[in-house]
């Protein structure tokens, strides 16, 4: 009765694999072996990547400090006696610094220290820094000539480096700028709690310090530059991307001229970055004379390059709500405008922000437009946010990847732990922007 | 109860006819999906429109609020007048049409909002509320037409979309009902339910008609031929059949509608 050709085969028992059976389990097997090798190698690169970032760069958080008293002698400071501010200006750094030199020396003295160093060997424990330190804040109050003040001075680069296991005795034999005296010297001062290592809000806070001074160098106008530039691009790239991507998904026909727009947006998406940097130069500093090194033309070019991704994503967003959503508003009557606003919008929103932060932490980390924009200059200046000379955002400022990359052009040593420690404050900054997003998009998800 | 029935029928055919359609033609691009369809609907009266999938019932349901024009491809040719009016005419704004005709669709869909926000939504944009205490006048008649008041008069504030689908469904019906509409649509409103909401949706469709003139698009013969009164027969973008439903379902003219009827095609 049965059409089943008899294949003569016994009958396959349930409890042993066949092998067809066999070659399909081993081969699942080897798939998932080779998908948990990519992800452990994928999660070794970046420990190694983040362990080497932060053995490299954390002592950067930390700065060794001299701690001596200051005879702010008024005869050296004030020759007009009157704490005129345009006579005390004529004293410069090297005026203080011998000051400094000077209570460095009465500390050495007071503790009972013995050394071989000369005078102006001491001196180099000092930073370079330092007597401007003192300069400013004797500037900014005069009434303190005359007084013996107790100050914390950045210590010269080679002894912050001999704290951090930098600089060794060996290493300072050959160093011209040390010696293995000075060294032992500043372990002298240690023990007697003149020298201290401890956490440098500095780092985060100063400006860039010439190639001399690493010990100086901080964060502080990268920090508000690229603080400046994403507020421009927050505040260009969301409402301009966001109103693109409606038009586009909502209500633009659907014909050839809105493919090709749509192409171009996806092509836009994946140009160089370089490019828009060279596309800012030419338009908005060769051709509309906004100043140079500014964060506006800043923000302008990373507004340029972000909004393909704010657009992208936002339309994604848009087109992940339902259709019966949209279906319902017009239903009871709500025009177009409404049925977008009212409800397709809110539902979006999610989607929006966390497209529009990732654009922004995309933009934060971007160097290279801004290399051929003029960001890269030494700027010791904080850039305000608006001047009468400059206008909004156009005093020079410079961006966190810039610095970075700035400072591993630098020759001394002390810029290494310099640049690690900038690559951790930006990457903490990106961290926040992403843990924000995800947050954001937990808070305002909803279910329909 | 006989005489009930018979009332009924006569009432009806004295009735004014509320929708009336000539020469209806609809393309998707180049498919040609209603051709040539005439159809009179009478005012307080539930129309059925049965037919096998993909045969236009649907297509031609959303002409009469113009749904269609949000899809870029489709394109309506003919004529399709609500009480006289044209409402293809150049000069009427479809969102103003939408407030006067009304639409359930197939899968219940609330907005992500309260209760009463989905009720309240079409009021407010069409200003029909002068405040508060008038749009809460309005959402609980919108709720008690939709027969679901009792079930959530204690929860409003609740998410529309924590309903149970049956609730979801009367919550929509209530969310159309409630910007006065005359012309009630219905897009297959009980094929996401289990035959107890259904049976619920159904009693209220049977209660609407005294205010609307409801058209519903269905795929169960069983539904058409227990809430209404005129039953329409598409098939293949044609409209086959049209009249009383009792005589549709039991005397049929056409040998297709007889065959959907007794299932021999479909």
């Amino acid at each position: 009765m049965t059409d089943f050709p008899n294949t003569g085969q016994p009958r396959q028992s349930l409890l042993n694999l066949d092998d067809r059976t066999k070659k399909r389990n081993a081969a699942e097997a080897r798939f998932k072996a080779y998908g948990i090798a990519a992800i452990v190698t994928a999660m070794l690169a970046l420990a190694i990547l983040l362990s080497s970032v932060v053995a490299n760069g954390s002592s950067a958080f930390r700065q060794t400090f001299i701690t001596i008293d200051v005879p702010l002698d008024a005869d050296k400071l004030d020759k007009s006696g009157v704490r005129d501010l345009d006579v005390m200006k004529k004293v410069t750094t090297i005026g203080y610094a011998k000051l400094l030199r000077e209570g460095l020396l009465n500390a050495i003295t007071d503790a009972g220290i013995d050394t071989s160093l000369s005078d102006k060997e001491i001196a180099t424990l000092i930073s370079k820094e330092a007597p401007a330190t003192v300069r400013n804040s004797v500037l900014a109050n005069p009434s303190l000539v005359g007084e013996t003040l107790t100050f914390d001075l950045l210590a010269s680069g080679r002894i912050d480096g001999y704290y951090k296991g930098r600089v060794t005795l060996e290493s300072a034999a050959l160093d011209g700028n040390t010696s293995p005296e000075a060294l032992m010297l500043a372990d002298a001062l240690k023990a007697e709690g003149l020298i201290t290592t401890r956490f440098n809000w500095n780092f985060l806070t100063a400006p860039d310090a010439s190639d001399q001074r690493p010990e100086a160098a901080g964060l502080g106008v990268a920090i508000l530059g690229s603080l400046y530039m994403m507020l421009v691009v927050l505040f260009l790239a969301l409402p301009i991307g966001v109103a693109a991507s409606i038009y586009l998904e909502e209500f633009a026909p659907k014909n050839r001229w809105t493919d090709v727009i749509e192409v171009n947006i996806s092509n836009l998406a994946a140009v160089p970055s370089i490019v828009y940097g060279i596309l800012g130069l030419a338009i908005f500093i060769n051709f509309m004379h906004f100043n140079q090194s500014s964060p506006l033309v800043g923000g302008l070019v990373l507004t340029l390059m972000t909004l393909p991704t704010i657009i992208i994503s936002t339309r994604a967003a848009l087109k992940s709500v339902p259709p019966s959503i949209r279906d319902a508003a017009l239903g009871v009557g709500a025009s177009k405008m409404q049925s977008v606003f009212h409800h397709v919008l809110p539902l979006a929103a999610p989607g929006i922000l966390t497209g529009t932060i990732i654009g922004l932490a995309q933009a934060l980390g971007e160097t290279a437009p801004l290399l051929l924009i003029g960001m890269v200059a030494f700027v010791r200046e904080y850039p305000a946010a608006y001047t009468e000379n400059a206008g909004l955002f156009g005093e020079a400022a410079t961006a966190l990847p810039v610095q970075v990359y700035n400072w591993t052009q630098r020759a001394d040593p002390g810029f290494v732990e310099r640049a690690s420690g900038a690559i951790i404050t930006l990457l903490v900054f990106l961290l926040i922007m992403n843990a924000v997003a995800i947050f954001l998009r937990r808070k305002f998800e909803r279910r329909w | 109860m006989e005489d009930m029935y018979h009332m009924d029928r006569a009432m009806m055919t004295q009735q004014d006819t509320k929708i009336s359609a000539k020469g209806v033609q609809v393309y998707y691009g180049d498919t040609h999906a209603i051709k040539d369809v005439d159809v009179e609907i009478a005012d307080k009266t539930v129309t059925a429109f049965i037919g096998p999938s993909g045969c236009g019932k649907s297509t031609f349901l959303r002409c009469i609020n113009r749904m269609n024009d949000t899809i870029d491809v489709a394109r309506v040719s003919g004529d399709i007048r609500i009480d006289g009016e044209d409402i293809y005419d150049p000069r009427v704004d479809p969102v103003q049409l939408r407030a006067k005709v009304g639409m359930v669709f197939q899968k219940p869909n609330p907005f992500p909002k309260s209760i009463y926000d989905n009720v309240a939504y079409g009021p407010k944009i069409h200003g029909l509320a002068r405040n508060k205490a008038d749009l809460d006048e309005i959402v609980e008649k919108a709720l008690r037409r939709g027969a679901i008041w009792d079930e959530v008069k204690d929860r409003l504030d609740a998410p529309g979309t924590g309903l149970s689908g049956g609730q979801q469904q009367r919550l929509c019906i209530a969310r159309a009902v409630a910007t006065e509409p005359e012309v009630l649509l219905m897009d297959e409103p009980c094929s996401a339910l289990d035959p107890i909401a259904t049976a619920q949706v159904e009693e209220l469709i049977d209660d609407l008609r005294q205010r609307y003139s409801v058209v519903i698009v269905t795929h169960s013969m069983q539904q058409a031929a227990r809430v209404s009164q005129k039953t329409a027969f598409f098939h293949l973008g044609n409209l086959v059949e049209f009249g009383d439903t009792d005589k549709i379902f039991t005397n049929p003219e056409d040998p297709r509608t007889e065959s959907y009827i007794s299932g021999r095609i479909g």
